[in-house]
């Protein structure tokens, strides 16, 4: 394979062109697969992302640039402390202190660009912004519409009384 | 879609999420190309195009699905993950795809069929690891959460492909492909050269094929065992056992197993070359049974021809091949077992013509030759292997304790072993090196390995290490302690203890000697002349095989002054010790002065009782039997012979002449002695004496081995206090064994001697009891 450093260009769906290293890139699955089906020949042209506009790519390119020397997630690894846990490290903290709406997107992206530890990251943000509200603040939270009926919304109550904290 | 209309021309086109059909049409026509002509290679806005399709559809809200219990029964599972139908469609298409490669399979036989099958199966493969890569995230998600459930038949794309390979294609040629296989495979063991490259990628692909039903992570080589060895060793198995049996019928057997062999190495070889190792152990199993046990009776017929014509190469194949087949070599153990212990009898057969005069040397190095020669063979045959070394042992036991030699008695063996060595550790027999002495030494060691009675050898060796240590013939004190070390060795301390025993008492001798001569300096009174020059030899009772004389006997005053003084000098270094004379191996020198024509004095070497006989004739020229009788005190067994040795020499005259000593007889000294060499040794040992010490030997032994068994029986009782009978028999029989093999009748016999002793009683049950 060719240096590390070589540099290629993704295409974002808003036609930006943005450089970036090989490496940097490859904590991609999908880009890492491409590259290495298509040999080297792919490397020279760039490479269009449909599903990803501009600003989502710059940031989960700017996640990837911070993490590209992290070891390899192995294919399942799934591992209890992985799941279990909800801490985030403090610079992922602080990338992921973005409006909702991009934090979505990030989140939909790294799912789209197969990037697991990045999908790992905004799931926990996600999580941490659940974690202790009563539905009534969740639904202020993410600004969603309260659609059940008082007596739905009882009957849902009492089927998960055990969750409840007593 | 958020895509302004610049973007379109560099945007892959991707259908409606929405729309199955259209997104399937769309992927259809990407996996085609792949499929078709991946050689061409694919362009990125295709890749990226079908990987977002997938993408898309699997993350649609709103999918138009054709498998509606799916979408109900996503209800209750939470979030629905959408993909089956493309799971599905991918499916039907690689059908179609691989009932069209099977169709086209049909036009193509032999090696082209293999051509065939490796060139769709390395494309087929190929595109799969890229169909996978497209569909990964259907792998991600659908999959995996069908997996995850437990679903069975689910796989990842890659393995999907290979689980419709297998159902499709697979299960339709097989047999053809294998039988081509198979047809290579024949044409090279008849020695064509063929392109085995393609029988590698055929093994590689039936490998490929296994998936552990259990755990698809896993592969198995459940398909490969089936399809391909099965069949394979079956073609081989029909092969060697057609070709083998022509092969002997046309050719000897010797032909045959350098044949048999090049097969193996053959076989093994192919397996290297192009076979999956796993076929080692049965394809070998399946070859020596074609190749080896099949033929095993002809070949072990063949052996006792190979090992009278001493075929060392060709014994040496036949092991080879024998030993890869289970208890191949058992019949050749016994074999060569049977042919070492005839090669031994008639080895001594031929030298045993005159089993009285039978030298020692010449029986030992008839045994030795035997044992050599088959010990070569072992090694270079047989590769040294530990049962075929145990063969050649036993067969030597037999044939050195029952032979010809021995029928006489079966003590014979040890018996010469003892004279051999005797001879060889003495002084002026032969002008042995030091280093060959060493290896005679060792083969004596050898040949002591393979007898019973170790007593026997211990007996006479002790008698006859007593004479040369009286005697000073030992021809080197160091081979002497090398071969009491190496006695020791195999017997152990107590067999050599008395050996070594008599060898410090020669130490201490010289030690006591050099003191008398100070002490005997000092009673000399000065003018008085020595009369005697003596030196002593202190031999404690119990360990020299020596018995006081069995005569009267005066000593002649001339030295028995000088030890007289001895005695009472060694009764001051230790009192209250008895010292018992030897007569009989003492001896001495005296100088005939009395000889006319002759300057220098003759020397005579004689015994003790010579001396004394011949002391008698300072006194007066003449001498009656009867008064040498008065004079010496000495029985006429003894004095016959002795006097006998003198006449002889013409030392004594008789009269009347030629008559043999007696009652009545008169003796003058002869004094026109002559003799060409000045010194004369007289002290010659008679044949009858030595026949009777051979006797005495034997029945010391018998008297010995009665006190061994029974000291083995109190022992053994002692530590188990009660035992049965037939167990104390056997118990005693595996302690002595390495001394000599006990007879039962001779326990049993000492057991009532014990009885009757009253060390042991008998008990109830046919069990004996020990009595303090």
């Amino acid at each position: 394979m060719s240096d590390s450093k070589t540099m290629i260009t993704l295409i974002s769906n808003d036609n930006v062109h943005i450089q970036v290293e090989r490496t940097v890139a490859e904590r991609s699955m999908l880009i890492k697969n491409m590259l290495e089906d298509l040999g080297d020949c792919a490397m020279s042209s760039a490479i269009p992302i449909p599903n990803v506009n501009e600003p989502v790519l710059k940031k989960v390119i700017e996640w990837c640039e911070h993490h590209k020397n992290d070891p390899q997630t192995t294919a399942d690894d799934d591992s209890d402390s992985r799941k279990k846990t909800t801490d985030i490290e403090e610079w992922d903290q602080k990338f992921m202190q973005v409006d909702q709406e991009l934090l979505f997107e990030i989140i939909l992206a790294s799912n789209y660009l197969d990037i697991k530890p990045l999908l790992d990251v905004g799931c926990k943000t996600v999580a941490n912004m659940i974690k202790g509200k009563s539905p009534e603040e969740i639904r202020k939270t993410f600004n969603i519409t309260n659609d059940f009926t008082p007596e739905e919304e009882e009957q849902i109550r009492r089927e998960n009384e055990w969750a409840e904290d007593r | 879609m958020a895509s302004t209309t610049k973007t379109v021309t560099a945007m892959p086109m991707v259908p409606n999420r929405e729309d199955l059909d259209a997104t399937w049409r769309y992927l259809e026509m990407g996996v085609s190309k792949i499929m078709a002509n991946l050689q061409d290679g694919i362009d990125m806005n295709t890749y990226m195009g079908v990987y977002t399709a997938v993408h898309n559809f699997c993350t649609s809200q709103k999918a138009v699905s054709n498998a509606h219990q799916g979408v109900i029964g996503g209800a209750h599972r939470g979030a629905h993950l959408l993909g089956e139908d493309l799971y599905q469609n991918l499916i039907t298409y690689l059908n179609n795809y691989l009932k069209e490669l099977v169709a086209e399979s049909r036009k193509h036989s032999d090696e082209a069929l293999l051509a065939f099958y490796i060139r769709e199966w390395d494309r087929y493969t190929t595109a799969a690891k890229y169909i996978n890569h497209l569909f990964r995230y259907l792998n991600r998600h659908w999959v995996k959460r069908e997996m995850d459930e437990g679903k069975k038949n689910i796989y990842d794309v890659y393995t999907l492909h290979l689980v419709q390979w297998r159902l499709t294609l697979f299960t339709e040629v097989h047999e053809k492909v294998m039988d081509a296989v198979l047809k290579m495979v024949e044409k090279q063991r008849n020695g064509e050269t063929i392109e085995h490259g393609q029988i590698k990628a055929i093994v590689d692909s039936f490998v490929s094929l296994g998936l552990d039903e259990a755990d698809p992570t896993k592969s198995t080589l459940d398909v490969y065992r089936f399809n391909f060895e099965r069949p394979f060793l079956e073609a081989t198995k029909q092969f060697y056992q057609a070709e083998s049996k022509q092969f002997v019928a046309e050719n000897s057997i010797v032909e045959y197993m350098k044949k048999a062999a090049t097969r193996l190495d053959e076989e093994e070889e192919r397996v290297k070359m192009y076979l999956h190792p796993d076929i080692i152990v049965p394809l070998k199993k399946t070859c020596n049974t074609a190749l080896i046990a099949d033929h095993s009776a002809i070949l072990r017929d063949e052996f006792q021809v190979l090992l009278d014509n001493d075929r060392y190469e060709d014994m040496e194949r036949m092991y080879k091949l024998l030993q890869r087949i289970p208890d191949g070599l058992d019949p050749l153990r016994a074999k060569f077992e049977a042919h070492v212990r005839k090669a031994g009898l008639n080895a001594v057969t031929k030298v045993a013509v005159d089993a009285d005069k039978l030298e020692p040397k010449v029986y030992i190095d008839a045994l030795l030759e035997i044992h050599t020669q088959y010990q070569g063979l072992v090694k270079t045959a047989f590769q040294d292997e530990p049962e075929f070394t145990r063969s050649l042992d036993n067969a030597c036991r037999e044939f050195v304790n029952r032979n010809q030699v021995c029928k006489s008695g079966s003590n014979k063996s040890p018996e010469l072993l003892a004279k051999y060595a005797d001879a060889v550790l003495r002084k002026g027999t032969n002008g042995a090196e030091e280093s060959d002495l060493e290896n005679i030494l060792n083969q004596i060691m050898t040949v002591f390995k393979y007898i019973e009675d170790k007593d026997v050898f211990q007996k006479f060796y002790s008698r006859m290490l007593a004479r040369r240590l009286i005697h000073t013939s030992s021809s080197s004190d160091d081979a002497e302690t090398s071969m009491i070390s190496k006695l020791k060795e195999q017997c152990g301390y107590e067999y050599t203890n008395k050996l070594q025993r008599m060898f410090q008492d020669m130490q201490i001798s010289k030690d006591l000697n050099s003191g008398f001569k100070e002490f005997e300096a000092g009673l000399l009174e000065p003018g008085d002349e020595k009369q005697v020059d003596a030196s002593y030899s202190i031999l404690g009772t119990g360990f020299w095989p020596l018995n006081p004389p069995n005569t009267d006997f005066t000593p002649p005053a001339e030295i028995s002054r000088a030890y007289e003084r001895f005695q009472t000098f060694y009764g001051q270094k230790h009192s209250g010790r008895k010292l018992t004379w030897l007569w009989q191996f003492c001896k001495g020198e005296v100088k005939a002065n009395y000889c006319k024509n002759q300057k220098t004095p003759y020397t005579f070497q004689v015994s003790t009782y010579q001396m004394a006989i011949l002391l008698l004739f300072n006194e007066s020229d003449k001498n009656s039997y009867d008064d040498i009788v008065k004079a010496t005190q000495l029985q006429p067994d003894i004095l016959d012979p002795a006097m006998g040795i003198l006449l002889k020499a013409k030392v004594l005259n008789i009269s009347p002449e030629g008559d043999k000593p007696g009652p009545g007889k008169m003796f003058n000294l002869n004094y026109d002695f002559k003799s060409k060499k000045i010194r004369l040794n007289l002290n010659i040992a008679v044949k009858s004496e030595q026949k009777q010490e051979v006797e005495d030997t034997h029945k010391t032994i018998e008297e010995d081995r009665k006190l061994l068994m029974q000291s083995a029986i109190v022992r053994i009782m002692k530590a188990r206090k009660k035992m049965k009978h037939t167990q104390l028999v056997s118990e005693t029989i595996n302690q002595i064994r390495s001394r000599f093999v006990p007879k039962i009748p001779d326990i049993k016999k000492c057991i009532d001697i014990l009885l009757e002793k009253e060390y042991l009683e008998r008990l109830d049950d046919d069990e004996l009891g020990y009595l303090a």
